[in-house]
């Protein structure tokens, strides 16, 4: 299916799911002041809604919404939270039918696995779409972590600025940064932790902030591992860059004209040259093949191994889920037709649909509840 | 990064003005008064380079003023994070140090600038590496990326690195003299 992705975006898409992993799962798009509990817990969507991009490139975000059964607000709210974060890149604009066909065909070039008939939806006309995409090179330059903004604290009140307060903190009669409310000298944050260190205070004390630094320490180190080693292997690798949204619709339009194949993709044009001598991960196009009889009991496996951290889904499993989640709208009778190769699935109260079609499906819907509950399980 | 933009504003113009040269006072004023500020919405209005259009004017009650409302068409600046500036220092500290490029202030921690490089005190503060080649001071010019910006609704005040590639110095006053 998406199997004919240039490789050198997969170190790229499994960099993005350990980070996902790493940074966001524990992320909640409601006010803080709202439960964490039940139904309102959302922890979890911003893993899914990510790992759902990395098998796509520019998607409009009803329909992203739909393959992953999330409400178009919720997915909204989660997607504003990355673009501030600046890991995804979002496009907004009035649609006209014409719009909707060159997205859709852009899509199809791309075998993103979506429906590509949206063109004859009289709905999508004129209405404001807005579509969204991840910025790869934007999450790997936050990873690489150079670009923190530092912190700074005062001794005496513990009150806290960053480096964006520094206009404020310069003072005319030293080198210091100072205090707006004693006049303190400031501490850099890292440099407060070691002052910490050597500072007074009882034995005993500073044994166990020493253990629980340690502890922290290594901790960290164990967690991001997986992720550190991941940025390796993509540091000489060129960043996969699908452009705007028109740039992505004309190249990837024009590149399936050219030659059936995604000369679209400016990361796979490069791929020839300009590695350094750096092993290329991955090598061998990664050929995927599903058959459904083997789907629940792959899900089994999943659940029983719900909890072992930093555990990434074989991209296929989340795939076949997508498929399934198509939402069942009025239109989805006139669609499937129109994209009846593809995937879309019909409405289950649809009386044509053949049993053969019903099973499948509710493997799929099974599938899907347990990814979602391996998925909530392994957040608690 | 720059940007040319339509605004509009609406304007107060004293009687005395009103005769045949209302339209220019109107423009004189708008200059005077917008140029050099900054919103941020849009960021700093550098140049106007056009009017587009001036409505109606109104009488505002018991004044005698009038108030026009005015489209005008400008360039303004607006830095983004990722975006790569070249500025000039204008205060070196133990802290890092802080640069202008054009109305944008930008600070460089001390954290984000290259490890070689040392802070020297004295009335001519610097950064200087180890070998004394490269050297930061007061009025280097230096390329730097931005990574954060702080926008307040009349204020953008930006930091930077210069902890990346071919990012740092690009031309040193000291060198010449
Ligand atoms: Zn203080």
């Amino acid at each position: 299916m998406g199997s004919h992705e240039a490789l050198s975006v997969d170190p790229f898409k499994r960099l993005v799911k350990l980070a996902a992993r790493a940074f966001y799962d524990d992320i909640t798009t409601k006010g803080d002041k709202q439960p964490k509990t039940g139904r309102s817990d959302n922890r979890g969507i911003a893993v899914v809604v990510l790992d759902a991009l990395t098998r796509r490139q520019w998607v409009r975000e009803e329909d992203l919404a739909k393959d992953l059964k999330l409400h178009s607000k919720q997915l909204r709210r989660t997607l504003r939270f990355f673009e501030e974060e600046k890991l995804v890149t979002r496009d907004h604009r009035k649609e006209t039918a014409k719009g909707a066909k060159i997205y859709s065909a852009a899509v199809a070039a791309t075998g993103d696995g979506q429906p590509g008939g949206r063109e004859g939806d009289e709905k999508l006309k004129m209405h404001t779409h807005s579509y969204c995409c991840l910025d790869y090179a934007q999450l790997k330059d936050e990873l690489e972590s150079k670009n923190t903004v530092q912190e700074y604290i005062c001794p005496n009140c513990s009150k806290r600025y960053t480096a964006l307060d520094a206009l404020r903190l310069i003072s005319p009669h030293d080198e210091y940064f100072h205090c707006e409310s004693c006049d303190g000298v400031l501490v850099a944050e890292a440099d407060k932790l070691a002052a910490q260190e050597l500072g007074d205070g009882d034995d005993n004390a500073r044994r166990r902030r020493h253990e629980k630094l340690k502890d922290m320490l290594q901790n960290m180190e164990e967690q991001l591992k997986p992720l550190m080693d991941q940025l390796g292997r993509v540091k000489d690798l060129t960043v996969p860059e699908f452009g705007s949204l028109q740039a992505w619709e004309l190249q990837n339009a024009a590149g399936r004209a050219a030659n059936g194949d995604h000369g679209n993709d400016p990361s796979k044009s490069s791929q020839g040259f300009g590695f350094g001598g750096t092993p290329m991960p991955y090598v061998g196009e990664t050929k995927v093949e599903v058959d459904f009889s083997g789907i629940d009991g792959k899900g089994e496996i999943k659940s029983e191994n719900g909890n072992a951290p930093m555990k990434v889904l074989p991209p296929w499993m989340i795939r076949q889920g997508m498929k399934l989640t198509e939402e069942q709208r009025g239109e989805t009778k006139q669609e499937a037709k129109m994209a009846g190769s593809l995937t879309a699935v019909e409405s289950s109260d649809d009386k044509k649909i053949t049993d053969e079609k019903d099973d499948v499906k509710n493997i799929q819907d099974e599938y899907v509840k347990a990814y979602y509950a391996a998925l909530l399980k392994r957040q608690r | 990064m720059f940007f040319h933009i339509v605004l509009e504003r609406n304007m107060q113009l004293h009687p005395r003005h009103f005769g045949r040269d209302l339209r220019d006072k109107l423009v004189t004023k708008l200059m005077k008064d917008v140029e050099g500020t900054c919103s941020g919405r849009h960021g700093f209005i550098v140049a106007i380079t056009g009017i587009e259009s001036v409505g109606k004017g109104l009488i505002r009650d018991g004044t005698g003023f009038v108030t026009f409302p005015v489209k005008y068409q400008c360039v303004v600046f607006r830095p983004f994070k990722g975006e790569i500036l070249e500025a000039v220092v204008t205060m070196v500290n133990k802290m890092g140090f802080f640069a202008e490029a054009g109305p944008v202030q930008i600070f460089v921690s001390n954290h984000l600038i290259p490890d070689d490089m040392e802070f020297q005190s004295g009335d001519m503060a610097n950064y200087t590496t180890s070998d004394g080649s490269v050297k930061i001071q007061k009025d280097s010019e230096v390329r730097l990326k931005i990574i954060g910006t702080r926008v307040d609704a009349t204020e953008i005040f930006c930091i930077g690195t210069i902890k990346d590639d071919f990012l740092g110095v690009i031309s040193d006053p000291g060198a010449a003299s």
